[in-house]
């Protein structure tokens, strides 16, 4: 929804406190995000021990169950590499960014072409990462495991996809004749911030789900 | 308004070779995070990995996400609803992995015993 | 598309596509309004239907499950479609007029907000044609689980709240860019009036707020369609933790309703007091203090299901806390009226009984903040007469004044005066008559949510004279009605400024023309028309400036179409989820690529 227009502002073009309207809009939401994956962390952790008593796996980490070895589920180099596409895609971005602000066209769309392939590199792990967890018998009903990890990572990925869309679109938009208009480097570092937002919540997601055990 | 951002831009912002650097500093910490979840530090691990997350977190919403060039407003709009998050995740599990578990753990096992 | 200031952008429209496609915020703020007064009609239907049940014991006027659905409905009616559109209403019209500005930062994502909190309360609301929901509103798991509530009920539920929240969601987002960026000259923060603080205050926690409520939501939805078992304690999830994340939400959602009255109210006593509000920064402050309180405070509706004691004592404290600033607002009107030069005016008798019924309910509300005493009030009918005397007797009264505050602003005609009184006095008699006696019938052990009663109880005189009560109530609505229709037919005569009020939005014709302010005010006290009144200082006059109107756009109301389809896919087929989702992208780019100079 970043795309509403400039103010009807009695032709004054400076806002009370200097700030951009829909840049603060788009912060603010974020705050609001934070809120929402705050909720899909707590989930999971409220459950996380719970689903050990339980005793009824698959388990995310090592578990032994009246002395047999359960062996957890999660494959960390996997999850470390697509961590570490998600993170480059930030670089990438930042770098299209970049390219708006100074008028370097082909540095923006280049910028905006690679963080959306890397999205979806990032997208196509988690698509495999579901699919072997669902052949080792995990999935959303097995336990509060599957049902709260999935929830989390799946919405955290649906927010990758919304991103891919969005810039998506912002690249699309970008070969009309006139671009992006006047103000192609606030609507791209707009579309910057909503990307390096779920870039932030996967450094969380990663260490608190995978790397703690 | 985009006048302005692009003159803080180039004041403020960094170079594109800057910003891979930082880029690659992530990454290096990444992978030292990596090495701390396979290497036994007992009970530093945990502390280490979160405290390296957040500093990870800090870098890319100062300098990617520009916040340390930028109005405070954005600044303080964002760090109150991240601590209001952070705070209300801690709060729900201080509930269940207290003194409240206790009384959930008792409920199911009445209600496993029959 | 730019004239001259005194003219319009746009030649001003008329017809139904004028509405359709209008993103001014005066038209959002009335669509808005006539829009919830309905709900809050049709919501008082449902109430009169319950009371009619209720007046003898065993009842027979209504079956229980029918019952269970009507004060289910009543609620979410009430409290999604009916009190807070209202308070939108008056956000909508009155904050840019109120902070000298032209419209608010995002005027189509305004007219967004509105189509698709109109397609949330036809989910919610149509739900009667197929199954309504029973699970009261908070709707507590495990009895909103399929095992539970096989039918399509509480499907709506989550399916009409999800989309309600998204509405809400985009609402606040611009009402906090607009308070914060769009101030006229020389309005500082402190110096805005109170009820654009208390928007302000709303906007913040809805937009932090309502993620935990759509987690919520999301996983009933989960448990109900896909199999998952968040809040199914035999299967490994915990229905406590429904509890907690829906009071998460639900304790600032009460906020949520209430603030708005309040603002309403600290405008209305200075004006018709003739003497600025007393102590405005306490008021500021402690309107912010119930905010961030708000959020430390909500498993005191959860204190029966064995917390452990620290939580409850530390919850305990954070909830009588919370009455404290509640009690500095009531003590600043107080003082605010002492002194004055009062006005009875029939906006000021609504305000000055908000505050006497509101204390009520926030007293009978510090009783039950102490665990033992509410373990005794709990799913009574104490709860009740608490709940009606915050909401009907502060957020209702609250509203009622501000709709003949503001009407002359609003349509340039006056609201009747003896009329007024006559809906005055019969809802202010019908309203204690219908909730005073169930702080008895609490006391009496009666629970709520019970379909009927049996005789030998001796709780049937109090139900009685509540539901007589409630038919006072009803009647008085009608003279409410009468004096709108009659007001509406008379010629427009209210000047600018009727009642000698202070602040900006009276600082224009009334109505207002489209573009608001003929020329921008500068603010050079909290009480600017006050101000330049006893300076001397004339209206700014038009400068010839250029105004620029936001042209009118129907993609608003597509995009909400698209959004609507994809709840009701969710409750029939998926192929009309597809549908939904193909319209709301395709509005998204016509959105996007639409000219708005
Ligand atoms: C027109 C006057 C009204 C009457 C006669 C009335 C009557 C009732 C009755 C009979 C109940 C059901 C009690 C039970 O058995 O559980 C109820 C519940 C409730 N009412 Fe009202 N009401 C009125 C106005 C309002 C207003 C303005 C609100 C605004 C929010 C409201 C909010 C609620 C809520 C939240 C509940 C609790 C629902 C639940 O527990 O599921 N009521 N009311
Ligand atoms: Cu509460």
């Amino acid at each position: 929804m970043a795309h509403a227009p400039a103010v009807a502002h009695g032709g004054a073009h400076v806002t009370s406190t200097g700030t951009e309207n829909r840049k603060l809009l788009m912060w603010i939401f974020l705050g609001s995000e934070c809120l929402f994956f705050g909720s899909l962390i707590a989930t999971y952790l409220v459950f996380k021990h719970q689903v050990i008593e339980r005793g009824i796996g698959p388990f995310p980490i090592d578990v032994t169950i009246d002395g047999k070895v359960e062996h957890g589920i999660f494959d960390i180099p996997l999850t470390s590499t697509s961590t570490f596409v998600l993170l480059m895609s930030s670089v990438t971005m930042v770098l299209a960014v970049y390219g708006a602000h100074q008028h370097r066209l082909k540095m923006m769309k280049l910028g905006l072409l690679s963080t959306m392939l890397l999205g979806l590199v990032f997208l196509g792990f988690q698509v495999y990462e579901f699919r072997t967890f669902g052949h080792e018998g995990l999935n959303l009903t097995t336990n509060m495991f599957g049902a709260t990890f999935f929830l989390l990572t799946g919405f955290h990925g649906t927010h990758v996809g919304v991103g891919v869309l969005y810039l998506g679109s912002l690249l699309a938009a970008s070969f009309r004749r006139n671009g992006l208009g006047r103000e192609t480097g606030e609507h791209v570092e707009i579309a910057g911030l909503y990307w390096h937002f779920v870039d932030i919540v996967w450094i969380v997601i990663f260490t608190v789900l995978y790397l703690i055990p | 308004m985009a006048h302005g951002a692009e003159h803080t831009e180039q004041e403020h912002g960094l170079r594109p070779m800057q910003y891979v650097a930082i880029g690659a500093g992530l990454a290096v910490i990444t992978i030292i995070e990596l090495w701390i979840s396979y290497a036994d530090l007992g009970s530093l691990m945990v502390p280490l990995l979160l405290g390296l997350s957040a500093f990870k977190f800090v870098v890319v919403v100062g300098w990617f996400m520009h916040l340390r060039f930028d109005h405070r407003l954005y600044t303080q709009a964002f760090a109150a609803s991240l601590t209001l998050g952070v705070l209300v995740t801690l709060a729900l599990l201080t509930l269940y992995w207290g003194d409240a578990a206790d009384s959930i753990r008792g409920y199911r096992e009445w209600l496993n015993s029959g | 598309m730019a004239t001259i200031a005194g003219t319009l952008a746009q030649p001003t429209q008329s017809g139904v596509w004028s509405w359709i496609t209008t993103v001014d915020h005066k038209r959002i703020g009335v669509l808005y309004g006539v829009t919830g007064f309905s709900f809050f009609l049709w919501g008082g239907v449902l109430a009169l239907l319950m009371r009619t049940q209720l007046a003898v014991p065993n009842g027979t006027v209504i079956e229980s499950d029918r019952f269970s659905q009507l004060f289910t409905m009543h609620a979410l009616t009430m409290i999604f479609l009916a009190i807070m559109p209202m308070g939108a209403g008056f956000f909508n019209y009155m904050i840019p007029l109120m902070i000298g500005a032209r419209d608010v930062a995002f005027p189509r994502l305004n007219a967004l907000s509105y189509w698709t909190f109109l397609g949330g309360a036809m989910i919610l609301s149509l739900s009667f044609l197929f199954e309504a929901p029973g699970g009261g509103w908070f709707n507590y798991a495990p009895l909103s689980e399929r095992p539970y509530s096989d039918g399509l009920g509480i499907d709506f539920y989550v399916v009409g709240l999800l989309t309600l929240g998204l509405s809400s969601l985009m609402a606040a987002l611009n009402f906090a860019v607009t308070i914060i960026n769009l101030r006229a000259p020389g309005m500082t923060m402190m110096r805005m009036p109170v009820f654009v603080w208390m928007t302000f205050v709303i906007s913040i926690l809805l937009i932090l707020a309502l993620p935990p409520l759509t987690v919520g939501l999301i996983q009933l939805l989960f448990d109900r369609q896909f199999g998952t078992h968040f809040f199914i304690a035999t299967e490994g999830g915990d229905p406590l933790l429904w509890q907690h994340i829906f009071w998460i939400f639900g304790h600032p959602e009460v906020y949520i309703l209430i603030l708005p009255a309040m603002g309403i109210v600290s405008e209305v006593l200075p004006t018709f007091s003739r003497k600025p509000l007393f102590g405005y920064p306490a008021i500021v402050f402690s309107g912010i203090a119930i905010g961030v309180l708000s959020w430390v405070v909500w498993s005191h509706h959860m204190f029966t299901t064995g917390m452990g004691s620290v939580p409850r004592a530390v919850f305990a404290v954070n909830t009588m806390i919370i009455g404290v600033p509640t009690g500095i607002k009531v003590f600043n009107w107080l003082a605010t009226l002492y002194g004055g030069s009062i006005r009875f005016t029939t906006a000021m008798y609504f305000a000055v009984a908000f505050i006497a019924t509101f204390t009520i309910g926030g007293i009978s509300g510090v009783m039950h903040a102490s665990p033992p005493v509410d373990s005794q009030h709990q799913d009574t009918y104490f709860v009740v007469a608490h709940l009606h005397y915050v909401l009907f007797g502060g957020a209702i009264m609250g509203i009622f004044s501000g709709i003949y505050y503001w009407f002359p602003k609003m349509t340039g005609r006056f609201l009747g005066e003896t009329l007024g009184r006559w809906h005055f006095w019969l809802l202010f008699i019908g309203m204690q008559m219908t909730f005073f006696p169930m702080h008895f019938l609490g006391i009496a052990g009666m629970p709520r949510r019970i379909y009927t009663y049996d005789d030998g109880l001796d709780w049937g005189f109090w139900n009685m004279f509540a539901t007589i009560g409630s038919y006072v109530l009803a009647v008085s609505l009608l003279f409410f009605i009468w004096n709108f229709f009659r007001s509406m037919r008379r010629e427009p005569s209210a000047p600018a400024n009727p009642w000698d009020a202070p602040t900006l939005e009276w600082g224009t014709s009334s109505p207002p023309p489209e573009h608001d302010f003929d020329a921008i005010y500068t603010v050079r006290s909290r009480e600017p028309l006050w101000y330049d009144r006893d300076h001397g200082i004339a209206a700014p006059v038009a400068t010839g400036e250029h105004i620029h109107l936001p042209p009118p756009s129907y993609y608003p109301i597509l995009i909400a179409i698209g959004i609507t389809l994809l709840g009701v896919g969710a409750l029939s087929h998926l192929a009309i989820s597809a549908l939904g989702g193909v319209i709301a992208f395709y509005g998204v780019w016509g959105w996007a690529l639409e000219p708005t100079d």
